[in-house]
């Protein structure tokens, strides 16, 4: 599957003043996938998402949504929710998501349709005729979420999207973001700081830091990357002779032991030796309770990516 | 539907729905004549207490006593002291000491005697001060007195006669090149139409300033400019809020025009008309409420001016004035994140405006003055001095070439607004000094 990209940016730059927020980052968005952008504060997120979302024009570079260079007739084509997002206090709930939806482009009617069964959907159907400053931060976030997605945008702009809701909203939320791309194949760029819904959620990441991209790519070839050929691996025996047995061809990263002669370790394994050769290899010295791949998580790749640039920046 | 009229929409529709709006601009007409009418109220009721005035004429130049009646005086010519329903007359040839004129009903005793003749003066004494309705009976009836006595003793004529002769001089004002008379009287017209203009730019420009701010502290904004480029998001604010100013003038306007003609119904209808001509002794056969306007000489001018002129030229001024100062306005909301922040910006923005309101006053007086044509050109005070220099006429390549500079203006104003609206709408944290927000000027539009 050869498809454009929904998103291409190309050395995109952007300068504030003498402040270089991006500088020359390129990145691809695949069509129809939830596309982490993770970051730490300060480090041109926002920025990006600006410009994608027509906000604000790159100084330098190229971006292209869907193959054509991103200009104002895509707005009805973008959905975005940002990071700092308020409401209209003056209207009423459902006169003001009809206000948005307009301006990206619906119809009247379908417009009413559409907000009706989100309402439905989110639980806030009978909210429609209550004024603004009546919601709570939780309930104005499902609104600010409808009024992103309303329209049904190819691509849509989330920008901490699970930030201010309970455990249960939070939950509800990423079962719609996951639908949205199941169902509509609706491409989502998503900005966060939660390291657990890039998990759940995010099957490409790009990391920026000081405004460069430092990595880029499918959840799992990351992961896979980070993990480094590591396992864990469970086994009762001696811990002595276990390490002996390892020789040069294994390297020993932890190790942990429980009473009962039980152990923990987690070993680094070259490609070049397949596992099965190695398991049968150990449990001619010692009895091997359980074997898994090492599982990194998104937190740890995402530190040590940011270790490394930091280290081989030149300062 | 296009995307900026939508914005337009919701800025007209969300303030004109409000409450307070619709009260002020329906009751606004109301309350002003109801301040003019209970004003003139308190002015009648105060004249309503009947006064009693005690002369005291000395040398009895103006009474003689009645035969039989010691002490009790009548006047030689009682047509010059007529019987008001507001003012009594009686007649001593001795004054009252102060004990007795405290017991007395007497609001006042006015003392003359053979001085008169000469010094035209009178003592006037009294406990709380007589009002001045009555005051100028006193001095007008007093004056018709003393003129018969002048008259009779200096002079073959008989009064009747010498009153055909005397003449009053009125000045009729005409200006030699537009031929127009009594401009003067109408320059009030165009004062009112200024402090309605100083009144609706600021209020509505304000309302701008506000919008923006809310907008930028609520972070709506973001998405908003996500859809819609900030400088239209700008111009369509002002285009909303301005017509929304625009809708409180035309309804206030209306409402106006329709109690004035009301009034005048009932004025016909009830014969208050026929009271008003009365106390004005004019001698108009028609009870018609125009003809009454047409010959009065304060209301007059009510017909002579063009309101055509005036609207119309009154509608350009406050849109392109509105223009002008709500994309300053529009600038400051966007710099900074809540209004208090604001105050050191809008010092030096709103100075102008204050400034051709005040010299308004002395533009009254001489609208031909260099002050007043200069205000009249310079386009921050153009608005407002316009009004005046209108309402008593003025060369039309004047407004024209006034109205052109004041569209440039606009012009390269709202351009500059909508640079720095652009950049100071996405900063927060901190204030920009005045040199930040020039440097924002300097940025690229993408």
């Amino acid at each position: 599957m050869n498809k454009t990209p929904s998103l291409k940016l190309h050395d995109v730059t952007k300068r504030y003043g003498s402040h270089v927020a991006l500088g020359g980052v390129s990145l691809e968005v695949p069509q129809g996938s939830i596309f982490g952008l993770l970051g730490p504060n300060g480090a041109g997120k926002t920025t990006l998402i600006r410009m994608v979302a027509g906000i604000t024009g790159p100084d330098e570079g190229e971006i292209s949504f869907f193959g054509e260079s991103l200009s104002s007739e895509h707005i009805s084509s973008l959905g975005y929710l940002p990071e700092e997002r308020g409401l209209y206090k003056n209207m009423r709930v459902g006169e003001q998501v009809m206000y948005f939806a307009r301006l990206r482009g619906m119809g009247k009617q379908e417009a009413e349709k559409e907000t009706k069964e989100w309402f439905e959907r989110l639980e806030v159907d009978g909210w429609w005729d209550k004024e603004v400053a009546d919601l709570s931060k939780g309930m104005a976030q499902k609104i600010q979420f409808i009024v992103a997605v309303l329209h049904k945008p190819k691509f849509l702009i989330l920008d901490e999207p699970l930030s201010g809701f309970d455990p249960i909203n939070a939950s509800r939320i990423r079962t719609e973001i996951n639908r949205l791309r199941d169902e509509f194949g609706t491409t989502i760029l998503l900005s966060t700081h939660d390291m657990s819904s890039v998990d759940e959620l995010c099957d490409h990441v790009a990391l920026i830091d000081n405004g460069i991209k430092i990595l880029e790519g499918p959840v799992n070839t990351l992961r896979e990357n980070a993990r480094a050929g590591r396992i864990e691996l469970k086994f009762r025996g001696n811990l002595i002779s276990f390490t002996a047995a390892l020789g040069a061809g294994a390297i020993l990263h932890e190790a942990l032991s429980h009473g009962d002669n039980i152990h923990d370790v987690v070993l680094g394994l070259p490609s070049s030796i397949p596992i099965e050769e190695f398991l049968k290899w150990v449990t001619s010295v010692v009895d091997v309770l359980s074997c898994t791949p090492k599982v990194v998580s998104m937190d740890e790749v995402f530190l040590r990516a940011v270790k490394t640039a930091s280290n081989t920046e030149p300062s | 539907m296009n995307r900026w009229l939508i914005v337009v929409g919701r800025e007209y529709k969300t303030r004109v729905r409000k409450r307070a709006f619709i009260l002020s601009t329906l009751l606004g007409p109301f309350l002003m004549v109801g301040i003019v009418v209970v004003m003139a109220f308190l002015a009648i009721s105060t004249n309503e207490t009947d006064s009693k005035v005690l002369i005291v004429d000395h040398n009895n130049l103006l009474t003689y006593n009645l035969p039989g009646e010691e002490g009790q005086r009548l006047p030689s010519c009682p047509e010059c002291f007529p019987e008001r329903d507001f003012l009594e007359y009686r007649f001593a040839s001795k004054a009252l000491d102060t004990q007795e004129f405290l017991e007395s009903d007497f609001t006042a005793m006015v003392e003359l005697d053979d001085g008169i003749m000469q010094s035209a003066k009178a003592l006037l004494k009294y406990e709380s001060a007589a009002p001045t309705k009555v005051k100028s009976a006193v001095k007008r009836d007093l004056g018709e007195a003393i003129e018969r006595l002048r008259v009779q003793n200096e002079s073959a004529l008989d009064y009747e006669a010498y009153k055909k002769l005397k003449v009053r001089i009125g000045l009729v004002t005409q200006n030699i090149i537009t031929e127009d008379k009594n401009i003067e009287n109408r320059s009030g017209i165009g004062f009112v139409f200024s402090i309605f203009m100083f009144m609706f730019i600021m209020i509505y420009g304000m309302h701008v300033m506000r919008g923006v701010i809310e907008e930028k502290s609520n972070r709506i904004v973001e998405v908003v400019i996500s859809v819609v480029k900030p400088e239209l998001l700008m111009g369509a604010k002002m285009a909303g809020i301005g017509l929304v100013g625009l809708t409180q003038i035309a309804v206030w306007s209306l409402l106006s025009w329709l109690l004035f003609l009301g009034f005048g119904f009932y004025a016909e209808s009830s014969g208050l008309l026929l009271n008003l001509m009365n106390e004005q002794e004019t001698q108009l056969a028609a009870t018609d409420f125009m003809t009454f306007v047409e010959s009065d000489s304060d209301l007059g001018v009510l017909l002579q001016v063009n309101w055509g002129i005036m609207l119309g030229w009154g509608a350009f001024f406050y849109i392109a004035g509105f223009a002008l100062y709500s994309s300053l306005f529009a600038a400051i909301g966007a710099a900074v994140e809540q209004e208090s922040d604001a105050q050191y910006l809008l010092l030096p923005a709103t100075l102008p405006l204050m400034f051709s309101y005040i010299v308004n006053i002395f533009i009254i007086e001489s609208p031909d003055s260099t002050l007043a044509t200069f205000c009249s050109f310079f386009p921050f005070t153009s608005p407002i001095t316009m009004m005046v220099k209108l309402s008593v006429g003025v060369p039309w390549w004047h407004v024209v070439l006034s109205a052109l500079i004041l569209i440039m203006t606009v012009y390269l104003m709202v351009k500059m607004a909508g640079k720095i609206y652009r950049t100071g709408i996405l900063m927060y944290g901190k204030k920009p000094s005045l040199r930040e927000m020039s440097r924002w000027l300097m940025y690229k539009n993408k």
